[in-house]
Protein backbone atom coordinates (compact mmCIF):
# COMPACT_ATOMS: atom_id res chain seq x y z
CA UNK A 1 0.00 0.00 0.00
CA UNK A 2 1.96 3.20 -1.20
CA UNK A 3 0.73 6.24 -2.78
CA UNK A 4 2.08 7.41 -6.28
CA UNK A 5 2.28 11.02 -5.68
CA UNK A 6 2.18 11.40 -9.86
CA UNK A 7 -1.13 9.72 -10.03
CA UNK A 8 -2.15 11.47 -6.90
CA UNK A 9 -1.26 15.04 -8.71
CA UNK A 10 -2.89 13.62 -12.39
CA UNK A 11 -5.93 12.48 -10.38
CA UNK A 12 -5.94 15.84 -8.42
CA UNK A 13 -5.99 17.50 -12.23
CA UNK A 14 -8.67 14.88 -14.07
CA UNK A 15 -10.92 15.78 -11.04
CA UNK A 16 -10.95 19.12 -11.81
CA UNK A 17 -11.14 18.58 -15.21
CA UNK A 18 -14.16 16.33 -14.60
CA UNK A 19 -15.87 19.01 -12.13
CA UNK A 20 -15.51 21.30 -14.99
CA UNK A 21 -16.32 18.70 -17.64
CA UNK A 22 -19.47 18.03 -15.38
CA UNK A 23 -20.10 21.66 -15.08
CA UNK A 24 -20.59 22.28 -18.79
CA UNK A 25 -21.97 19.36 -19.90
CA UNK A 26 -24.20 18.61 -16.71
CA UNK A 27 -25.09 20.70 -13.99
CA UNK A 28 -25.61 23.84 -16.15
CA UNK A 29 -27.41 22.32 -18.92
CA UNK A 30 -29.97 20.57 -16.11
CA UNK A 31 -29.96 23.24 -14.01
CA UNK A 32 -30.64 25.83 -16.90
CA UNK A 33 -32.85 23.80 -17.95
CA UNK A 34 -34.97 23.32 -15.11
CA UNK A 35 -35.05 27.37 -14.42
CA UNK A 36 -36.18 27.48 -18.09
CA UNK A 37 -38.96 25.10 -17.52
CA UNK A 38 -39.61 26.31 -14.00
CA UNK A 39 -40.23 29.91 -15.95
CA UNK A 40 -41.88 28.73 -18.33
CA UNK A 41 -44.37 27.08 -16.08
CA UNK A 42 -44.63 30.25 -14.03
CA UNK A 43 -45.21 31.90 -17.20
CA UNK A 44 -47.71 29.76 -17.91
CA UNK A 45 -48.86 29.78 -14.46
CA UNK A 46 -49.28 33.49 -14.91
CA UNK A 47 -50.46 32.83 -18.62
CA UNK A 48 -53.16 30.77 -16.57
CA UNK A 49 -53.93 33.13 -13.65
CA UNK A 50 -54.52 36.16 -16.30
CA UNK A 51 -56.80 33.51 -18.54
CA UNK A 52 -58.38 32.27 -15.26
CA UNK A 53 -59.32 36.04 -13.87
CA UNK A 54 -60.26 36.94 -17.41
CA UNK A 55 -62.31 33.95 -17.74
CA UNK A 56 -64.27 35.38 -14.17
CA UNK A 57 -64.79 38.73 -15.59
CA UNK A 58 -66.25 36.77 -18.56
CA UNK A 59 -68.17 34.64 -16.04
CA UNK A 60 -69.31 37.85 -14.20
CA UNK A 61 -70.48 39.76 -17.04
CA UNK A 62 -72.43 36.47 -18.14
CA UNK A 63 -73.89 36.45 -14.40
CA UNK A 64 -74.81 40.14 -14.85
CA UNK A 65 -76.15 39.64 -18.26
CA UNK A 66 -78.07 36.45 -17.05
CA UNK A 67 -79.26 38.94 -13.97
CA UNK A 68 -80.27 41.81 -16.39
CA UNK A 69 -82.46 39.08 -18.64
CA UNK A 70 -83.83 37.06 -15.84
CA UNK A 71 -85.20 40.67 -14.47
CA UNK A 72 -86.31 41.85 -18.07
CA UNK A 73 -87.63 38.34 -18.69
CA UNK A 74 -89.57 38.96 -15.29
CA UNK A 75 -90.91 42.67 -16.18
CA UNK A 76 -92.18 41.02 -19.67
CA UNK A 77 -93.34 38.42 -17.91
CA UNK A 78 -95.66 40.69 -15.50
CA UNK A 79 -96.66 43.04 -18.41
CA UNK A 80 -97.72 40.27 -20.49
CA UNK A 81 -99.93 38.69 -17.74
CA UNK A 82 -101.05 42.42 -17.10
CA UNK A 83 -102.36 42.09 -20.76
CA UNK A 84 -103.60 38.96 -20.83
CA UNK A 85 -105.67 39.85 -17.30
CA UNK A 86 -107.00 42.71 -19.33
CA UNK A 87 -107.67 40.49 -22.69
CA UNK A 88 -109.29 37.95 -20.38
CA UNK A 89 -111.12 40.65 -18.74
CA UNK A 90 -112.29 42.04 -22.13
CA UNK A 91 -112.91 38.76 -23.47
CA UNK A 92 -115.17 37.76 -20.78
CA UNK A 93 -117.13 40.70 -21.19
CA UNK A 94 -117.53 40.11 -24.47
CA UNK A 95 -118.34 36.77 -24.08
CA UNK A 96 -120.92 37.91 -20.66
CA UNK A 97 -122.43 40.68 -23.12
CA UNK A 98 -123.09 37.58 -25.91
CA UNK A 99 -124.12 35.21 -23.91
CA UNK A 100 -126.70 37.80 -22.04
CA UNK A 101 -127.55 38.68 -26.02
CA UNK A 102 -127.70 35.08 -26.43
CA UNK A 103 -130.22 34.04 -23.40
CA UNK A 104 -132.07 37.23 -24.20
CA UNK A 105 -133.11 36.23 -28.07
CA UNK A 106 -133.13 32.62 -27.00
CA UNK A 107 -135.77 33.44 -24.28
CA UNK A 108 -137.05 35.52 -26.59
CA UNK A 109 -137.42 32.66 -29.26
CA UNK A 110 -138.18 30.73 -26.28
CA UNK A 111 -141.29 32.95 -26.12
CA UNK A 112 -141.95 33.14 -29.25
CA UNK A 113 -142.21 29.68 -29.43
CA UNK A 114 -144.31 29.11 -26.55
CA UNK A 115 -146.44 31.20 -28.66
CA UNK A 116 -146.58 29.83 -31.47
CA UNK A 117 -147.08 26.76 -30.18
CA UNK A 118 -150.00 28.03 -27.86
CA UNK A 119 -150.95 29.34 -31.15
CA UNK A 120 -151.16 26.34 -32.95
CA UNK A 121 -152.19 23.98 -29.89
CA UNK A 122 -155.56 27.17 -29.80
CA UNK A 123 -155.19 26.06 -33.87
CA UNK A 124 -155.48 22.32 -33.78
CA UNK A 125 -157.57 22.86 -30.97
CA UNK A 126 -160.20 25.22 -32.54
CA UNK A 127 -160.26 22.54 -35.52
CA UNK A 128 -160.54 19.54 -33.29
CA UNK A 129 -163.60 21.57 -31.36
CA UNK A 130 -165.22 22.36 -34.82
CA UNK A 131 -164.35 18.81 -36.24
CA UNK A 132 -165.67 17.62 -33.04
CA UNK A 133 -168.53 19.70 -33.23
CA UNK A 134 -169.18 19.50 -36.38
CA UNK A 135 -169.17 15.55 -36.04
CA UNK A 136 -171.58 15.98 -33.42
CA UNK A 137 -173.79 17.78 -35.16
CA UNK A 138 -173.49 15.68 -38.20
CA UNK A 139 -174.26 12.70 -36.19
CA UNK A 140 -177.35 14.10 -34.10
CA UNK A 141 -178.94 15.76 -37.45
CA UNK A 142 -181.23 14.27 -39.41
CA UNK A 143 -183.92 14.63 -42.22
CA UNK A 144 -185.89 16.51 -39.06
CA UNK A 145 -182.99 18.94 -39.22
CA UNK A 146 -183.31 19.91 -42.84
CA UNK A 147 -187.41 20.14 -42.52
CA UNK A 148 -186.70 22.57 -39.76
CA UNK A 149 -184.42 24.60 -42.31
CA UNK A 150 -186.93 24.47 -44.35
CA UNK A 151 -189.96 25.65 -42.30
CA UNK A 152 -187.78 28.25 -41.35
CA UNK A 153 -186.40 29.28 -44.72
CA UNK A 154 -188.20 32.41 -44.86
CA UNK A 155 -186.60 33.73 -41.86
CA UNK A 156 -183.40 33.27 -43.25
CA UNK A 157 -183.76 34.52 -47.23
CA UNK A 158 -186.37 37.15 -46.43
CA UNK A 159 -182.94 39.90 -45.54
CA UNK A 160 -182.10 38.94 -48.86
CA UNK A 161 -184.97 38.72 -50.47
CA UNK A 162 -183.74 41.44 -52.83
CA UNK A 163 -180.50 39.81 -53.56
CA UNK A 164 -182.09 36.95 -54.94
CA UNK A 165 -184.93 38.21 -56.97
CA UNK A 166 -181.80 39.91 -58.41
CA UNK A 167 -179.86 37.00 -59.38
CA UNK A 168 -182.62 34.63 -60.16
CA UNK A 169 -184.90 36.95 -62.29
CA UNK A 170 -188.42 36.24 -63.22
CA UNK A 171 -188.95 32.19 -64.26
CA UNK A 172 -185.64 31.17 -62.70
CA UNK A 173 -184.55 27.84 -61.68
CA UNK A 174 -183.45 27.28 -58.54
CA UNK A 175 -181.95 24.00 -57.34
CA UNK A 176 -182.83 23.07 -53.77
CA UNK A 177 -179.94 20.23 -52.88
CA UNK A 178 -180.15 18.47 -49.22
CA UNK A 179 -178.28 15.38 -48.07
CA UNK A 180 -181.34 13.55 -47.52
CA UNK A 181 -184.35 13.96 -49.74
CA UNK A 182 -186.74 16.19 -48.30
CA UNK A 183 -190.24 15.12 -47.88
CA UNK A 184 -193.14 15.77 -50.21
CA UNK A 185 -194.97 18.09 -47.69
CA UNK A 186 -191.36 19.89 -46.89
CA UNK A 187 -190.70 20.78 -50.55
CA UNK A 188 -194.39 21.96 -50.93
CA UNK A 189 -193.78 24.03 -47.96
CA UNK A 190 -190.33 25.12 -49.61
CA UNK A 191 -191.78 26.01 -53.47
CA UNK A 192 -194.51 28.17 -51.49
CA UNK A 193 -192.15 30.28 -49.28
CA UNK A 194 -189.27 30.62 -51.95
CA UNK A 195 -192.35 31.73 -54.89
CA UNK A 196 -193.33 34.42 -52.09
CA UNK A 197 -189.48 36.14 -52.30
CA UNK A 198 -189.19 35.21 -55.90
CA UNK A 199 -192.51 34.49 -57.91
CA UNK A 200 -192.36 32.38 -60.70
CA UNK A 201 -189.37 29.95 -59.78
CA UNK A 202 -189.33 26.55 -61.04
CA UNK A 203 -187.72 24.50 -58.36
CA UNK A 204 -185.49 21.62 -58.43
CA UNK A 205 -184.64 19.10 -55.69
CA UNK A 206 -181.73 17.23 -55.68
CA UNK A 207 -179.73 15.35 -52.89
CA UNK A 208 -175.75 14.83 -52.42
CA UNK A 209 -174.33 12.57 -49.72
CA UNK A 210 -171.68 14.54 -49.20
CA UNK A 211 -173.19 17.86 -48.09
CA UNK A 212 -173.61 18.82 -44.87
CA UNK A 213 -177.04 18.61 -43.56
CA UNK A 214 -178.72 21.43 -43.94
CA UNK A 215 -180.47 23.42 -47.58
CA UNK A 216 -178.45 24.84 -50.08
CA UNK A 217 -180.09 26.59 -52.99
CA UNK A 218 -177.92 26.99 -56.62
CA UNK A 219 -179.50 29.84 -58.94
CA UNK A 220 -177.44 30.85 -61.76
CA UNK A 221 -173.63 31.12 -60.69
CA UNK A 222 -174.79 32.74 -57.09
CA UNK A 223 -175.42 29.75 -54.25
CA UNK A 224 -177.25 30.65 -50.76
CA UNK A 225 -176.65 27.97 -48.01
CA UNK A 226 -177.65 27.31 -44.76
CA UNK A 227 -176.52 24.29 -43.31
CA UNK A 228 -174.15 22.52 -40.31
CA UNK A 229 -171.82 24.23 -42.17
CA UNK A 230 -172.67 28.00 -42.04
CA UNK A 231 -172.45 27.29 -38.31
CA UNK A 232 -169.15 25.95 -38.07
CA UNK A 233 -167.56 28.53 -40.46
CA UNK A 234 -169.23 30.78 -38.03
CA UNK A 235 -167.42 29.36 -35.09
CA UNK A 236 -164.11 29.00 -36.86
CA UNK A 237 -164.25 32.73 -37.86
CA UNK A 238 -165.28 33.21 -34.16
CA UNK A 239 -162.10 31.19 -32.80
CA UNK A 240 -159.82 32.82 -35.31
CA UNK A 241 -160.59 36.35 -34.39
CA UNK A 242 -159.97 35.81 -30.90
CA UNK A 243 -157.23 33.56 -31.24
CA UNK A 244 -155.53 36.84 -33.46
CA UNK A 245 -156.57 39.36 -31.04
CA UNK A 246 -155.02 37.16 -27.86
CA UNK A 247 -151.68 36.92 -30.07
CA UNK A 248 -151.73 40.64 -30.59
CA UNK A 249 -151.80 40.80 -27.20
CA UNK A 250 -149.43 38.48 -25.97
CA UNK A 251 -146.41 40.34 -28.78
CA UNK A 252 -147.76 43.31 -27.17
CA UNK A 253 -147.11 42.44 -23.39
CA UNK A 254 -143.59 40.76 -24.82
CA UNK A 255 -142.21 44.19 -26.25
CA UNK A 256 -143.36 46.18 -23.00
CA UNK A 257 -140.89 43.58 -21.22
CA UNK B 1 -2.24 -10.01 -7.37
CA UNK B 2 -1.80 -6.42 -7.74
CA UNK B 3 -3.13 -4.09 -4.38
CA UNK B 4 -3.50 -1.20 -6.55
CA UNK B 5 -3.92 -0.59 -9.93
CA UNK B 6 -1.25 1.89 -9.80
CA UNK B 7 1.22 -0.52 -10.32
CA UNK B 8 -0.04 -1.85 -13.56
CA UNK B 9 1.69 0.44 -16.31
CA UNK B 10 -0.94 0.61 -19.35
CA UNK B 11 1.06 2.87 -21.74
CA UNK B 12 3.17 5.82 -22.01
CA UNK B 13 2.40 9.06 -23.16
CA UNK B 14 5.42 11.67 -24.23
CA UNK B 15 7.74 9.82 -21.21
CA UNK B 16 5.21 9.91 -18.75
CA UNK B 17 3.58 6.06 -17.68
CA UNK B 18 0.02 5.84 -17.77
CA UNK B 19 -1.26 3.27 -15.34
CA UNK B 20 -4.49 1.76 -14.85
CA UNK B 21 -5.97 4.35 -12.68
CA UNK B 22 -5.20 6.84 -14.40
CA UNK B 23 -6.45 5.07 -17.61
CA UNK B 24 -9.39 4.03 -16.28
CA UNK B 25 -10.25 7.57 -14.70
CA UNK B 26 -10.10 8.80 -18.13
CA UNK B 27 -12.47 6.26 -19.29
CA UNK B 28 -15.14 6.96 -16.72
CA UNK B 29 -14.32 10.70 -17.25
CA UNK B 30 -15.30 10.02 -20.83
CA UNK B 31 -18.32 8.05 -19.78
CA UNK B 32 -19.61 10.46 -17.58
CA UNK B 33 -19.36 13.50 -19.89
CA UNK B 34 -20.49 11.77 -23.11
CA UNK B 35 -23.80 10.69 -21.17
CA UNK B 36 -23.77 14.24 -20.31
CA UNK B 37 -23.31 15.62 -23.44
CA UNK B 38 -25.57 12.60 -25.19
CA UNK B 39 -28.67 13.54 -23.08
CA UNK B 40 -28.59 17.29 -22.53
CA UNK B 41 -27.14 18.23 -26.00
CA UNK B 42 -30.70 19.55 -26.90
CA UNK B 43 -32.38 20.71 -24.19
CA UNK B 44 -35.50 23.50 -24.94
CA UNK B 45 -37.53 24.04 -21.84
CA UNK B 46 -40.64 23.35 -24.35
CA UNK B 47 -39.95 20.05 -24.62
CA UNK B 48 -41.34 17.67 -22.13
CA UNK B 49 -38.03 15.54 -20.55
CA UNK B 50 -36.92 12.21 -21.55
CA UNK B 51 -36.33 9.42 -19.50
CA UNK B 52 -32.80 9.74 -19.40
CA UNK B 53 -32.95 13.49 -18.75
CA UNK B 54 -35.48 13.08 -16.15
CA UNK B 55 -32.90 10.27 -14.43
CA UNK B 56 -30.30 13.03 -14.41
CA UNK B 57 -32.32 15.65 -13.10
CA UNK B 58 -33.37 13.36 -10.48
CA UNK B 59 -29.74 12.79 -9.98
CA UNK B 60 -28.00 16.25 -9.99
CA UNK B 61 -31.52 17.80 -7.65
CA UNK B 62 -31.20 14.80 -5.14
CA UNK B 63 -27.38 15.76 -4.55
CA UNK B 64 -28.41 19.88 -4.17
CA UNK B 65 -31.14 18.59 -1.98
CA UNK B 66 -28.72 16.42 0.04
CA UNK B 67 -26.39 19.80 0.02
CA UNK B 68 -28.86 22.04 1.14
CA UNK B 69 -30.21 19.66 3.99
CA UNK B 70 -26.35 19.68 5.23
CA UNK B 71 -25.14 22.59 4.75
CA UNK B 72 -28.42 24.61 4.76
CA UNK B 73 -27.84 26.65 2.16
CA UNK B 74 -27.54 26.36 -1.49
CA UNK B 75 -24.40 26.89 -3.53
CA UNK B 76 -23.66 25.79 -7.31
CA UNK B 77 -19.47 25.32 -6.43
CA UNK B 78 -20.81 23.02 -3.56
CA UNK B 79 -22.75 21.00 -5.87
CA UNK B 80 -20.22 21.03 -8.94
CA UNK B 81 -17.35 19.67 -6.57
CA UNK B 82 -19.38 17.16 -3.86
CA UNK B 83 -21.94 16.15 -7.03
CA UNK B 84 -18.78 15.53 -8.98
CA UNK B 85 -17.22 13.95 -6.12
CA UNK B 86 -20.31 11.47 -5.64
CA UNK B 87 -20.76 11.09 -9.35
CA UNK B 88 -17.15 9.81 -9.73
CA UNK B 89 -16.73 7.43 -7.07
CA UNK B 90 -20.18 6.10 -7.48
CA UNK B 91 -19.26 5.24 -11.21
CA UNK B 92 -15.88 4.02 -10.46
CA UNK B 93 -17.35 1.95 -7.81
CA UNK B 94 -20.14 0.46 -9.99
CA UNK B 95 -17.92 -0.33 -12.98
CA UNK B 96 -15.96 -2.57 -10.18
CA UNK B 97 -18.34 -5.26 -11.61
CA UNK B 98 -17.07 -4.88 -15.17
CA UNK B 99 -14.29 -7.47 -15.87
CA UNK B 100 -10.86 -6.47 -16.11
CA UNK B 101 -11.49 -3.15 -15.08
CA UNK B 102 -9.97 -1.87 -11.97
CA UNK B 103 -11.32 1.35 -10.82
CA UNK B 104 -9.77 4.32 -9.89
CA UNK B 105 -11.13 4.25 -6.20
CA UNK B 106 -9.45 1.10 -5.40
CA UNK B 107 -6.10 3.08 -5.72
CA UNK B 108 -5.07 4.83 -2.34
CA UNK B 109 -3.72 7.53 -4.85
CA UNK B 110 -6.50 8.51 -6.45
CA UNK B 111 -8.41 8.20 -2.45
CA UNK B 112 -5.73 10.40 -1.62
CA UNK B 113 -6.18 13.02 -4.30
CA UNK B 114 -9.67 12.85 -3.79
CA UNK B 115 -8.85 13.82 0.23
CA UNK B 116 -6.14 16.39 -0.50
CA UNK B 117 -8.71 17.77 -3.02
CA UNK B 118 -11.42 17.93 -0.14
CA UNK B 119 -8.36 19.36 2.31
CA UNK B 120 -7.77 21.84 -0.06
CA UNK B 121 -11.37 22.47 -1.01
CA UNK B 122 -12.48 23.17 2.60
CA UNK B 123 -10.51 25.88 3.06
CA UNK B 124 -11.00 27.58 0.23
CA UNK B 125 -14.63 27.57 0.56
CA UNK B 126 -14.72 29.19 4.20
CA UNK B 127 -12.14 31.70 2.53
CA UNK B 128 -14.78 32.65 0.34
CA UNK B 129 -17.06 32.57 2.41
CA UNK B 130 -15.71 34.22 5.64
CA UNK B 131 -12.51 35.90 4.47
CA UNK B 132 -8.95 34.58 5.05
CA UNK B 133 -8.87 35.50 9.06
CA UNK B 134 -12.00 34.48 9.89
CA UNK B 135 -11.38 31.32 8.61
CA UNK B 136 -7.97 31.03 10.28
CA UNK B 137 -9.89 32.36 13.09
CA UNK B 138 -11.84 28.84 13.40
CA UNK B 139 -8.74 27.14 14.03
CA UNK B 140 -8.30 29.20 17.53
CA UNK B 141 -11.96 28.12 18.60
CA UNK B 142 -13.32 28.07 21.08
CA UNK B 143 -9.55 28.77 22.43
CA UNK B 144 -6.09 29.38 21.07
CA UNK B 145 -4.95 26.11 22.99
CA UNK B 146 -7.08 24.16 20.28
CA UNK B 147 -4.80 25.33 17.12
CA UNK B 148 -2.90 22.26 17.40
CA UNK B 149 -6.14 19.94 17.88
CA UNK B 150 -7.57 21.65 15.04
CA UNK B 151 -4.76 21.32 12.57
CA UNK B 152 -4.39 17.59 13.91
CA UNK B 153 -7.71 17.19 12.86
CA UNK B 154 -7.80 19.00 9.65
CA UNK B 155 -5.35 16.59 8.80
CA UNK B 156 -6.83 13.18 10.39
CA UNK B 157 -10.13 13.69 8.64
CA UNK B 158 -8.34 14.31 5.39
CA UNK B 159 -6.57 10.98 6.00
CA UNK B 160 -9.63 9.08 7.03
CA UNK B 161 -11.42 10.33 4.39
CA UNK B 162 -8.41 8.75 2.06
CA UNK B 163 -8.36 5.64 3.98
CA UNK B 164 -12.00 4.73 4.34
CA UNK B 165 -12.60 4.63 0.92
CA UNK B 166 -9.63 3.47 -0.31
CA UNK B 167 -10.03 0.36 1.99
CA UNK B 168 -13.67 -0.31 1.91
CA UNK B 169 -13.03 -0.46 -2.22
CA UNK B 170 -9.87 -1.77 -2.52
CA UNK B 171 -10.90 -4.68 0.06
CA UNK B 172 -14.45 -5.29 -2.06
CA UNK B 173 -12.07 -5.97 -5.38
CA UNK B 174 -9.92 -8.06 -3.08
CA UNK B 175 -12.47 -9.88 -1.47
CA UNK B 176 -13.91 -10.17 -5.19
CA UNK B 177 -10.40 -11.77 -6.87
CA UNK B 178 -10.05 -14.17 -3.72
CA UNK B 179 -13.33 -15.67 -3.96
CA UNK B 180 -13.26 -15.55 -7.97
CA UNK B 181 -10.15 -18.63 -7.33
CA UNK B 182 -11.75 -20.07 -4.47
CA UNK B 183 -15.35 -20.73 -5.67
CA UNK B 184 -15.87 -19.17 -9.42
CA UNK B 185 -19.83 -18.93 -9.50
CA UNK B 186 -21.84 -18.02 -6.28
CA UNK B 187 -19.85 -15.99 -4.22
CA UNK B 188 -18.06 -13.81 -6.89
CA UNK B 189 -21.44 -12.94 -7.57
CA UNK B 190 -22.66 -12.30 -4.06
CA UNK B 191 -19.70 -10.44 -3.53
CA UNK B 192 -20.22 -8.27 -6.23
CA UNK B 193 -23.53 -7.43 -5.52
CA UNK B 194 -22.54 -6.46 -1.68
CA UNK B 195 -19.21 -4.82 -3.34
CA UNK B 196 -22.07 -2.73 -5.76
CA UNK B 197 -23.79 -1.30 -2.40
CA UNK B 198 -20.58 -1.02 -0.45
CA UNK B 199 -19.38 1.46 -3.31
CA UNK B 200 -22.22 3.38 -3.38
CA UNK B 201 -22.88 3.71 0.66
CA UNK B 202 -19.02 4.95 0.43
CA UNK B 203 -19.64 7.42 -2.07
CA UNK B 204 -22.36 8.74 -0.50
CA UNK B 205 -20.39 9.32 2.72
CA UNK B 206 -17.30 10.14 0.52
CA UNK B 207 -19.52 13.25 -0.49
CA UNK B 208 -21.53 13.91 2.36
CA UNK B 209 -18.32 13.74 4.47
CA UNK B 210 -16.85 16.04 1.84
CA UNK B 211 -19.86 18.63 2.03
CA UNK B 212 -19.96 18.37 5.98
CA UNK B 213 -16.54 19.62 6.14
CA UNK B 214 -16.80 22.27 3.52
CA UNK B 215 -20.53 23.33 5.37
CA UNK B 216 -18.62 23.87 8.50
CA UNK B 217 -15.89 26.19 7.21
CA UNK B 218 -18.39 28.38 5.20
CA UNK B 219 -21.21 28.16 7.96
CA UNK B 220 -21.60 31.68 10.09
CA UNK B 221 -19.86 31.66 13.23
CA UNK B 222 -22.41 32.18 16.62
CA UNK B 223 -21.62 35.45 17.84
CA UNK B 224 -20.98 34.78 21.29
CA UNK B 225 -19.31 37.52 22.26
CA UNK B 226 -22.16 40.01 21.39
CA UNK B 227 -23.34 40.30 25.11
CA UNK B 228 -20.30 40.98 26.58
CA UNK B 229 -19.96 44.22 23.37
CA UNK B 230 -23.26 45.11 24.51
CA UNK B 231 -22.00 45.27 28.27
Amino acid sequence: MSVDWITVIAQIANLLVLIWLLKRFLYRPILDGIDAREAEIADRMTAATQAREQAENVEAGYHEQVEIFRAGESAMTDTTRQQAEVEREALLADAQVRIDTERKDWTTHLQHEEQKYMSELHRVGGKALLSLTRKALGDLSDETLEERVVAHIDTKFIPMAQELRHEAGEGAEIIASTRDPLSKTAQDKLLVKLQQIVPGLKLIFDTDANQSPGLILRMGGAEVAWTLDTYIEGLDTLLQEHLASESGMNVGADNGH
Amino acid sequence: MELTPDSIIVFELWGFAVNATILNTWIIMALLTGVSMLITRNLRPDVPPNRWRTMLEVIVLGIQGQIEEISRHSSKYLLYFSGTLFIFIVTSNLLMVVPGFDPPTASLSTTAALALSVLVAVPMFGISSRGLWGYLRTYLEPTAIMLPFNIISEITRGISLAIRLYGNVMSGAMIAAILLGVAPFFFPVAMDMLGLLTGLVQAYIFAVLATVYISAAIAEPKNNNKPKENQ
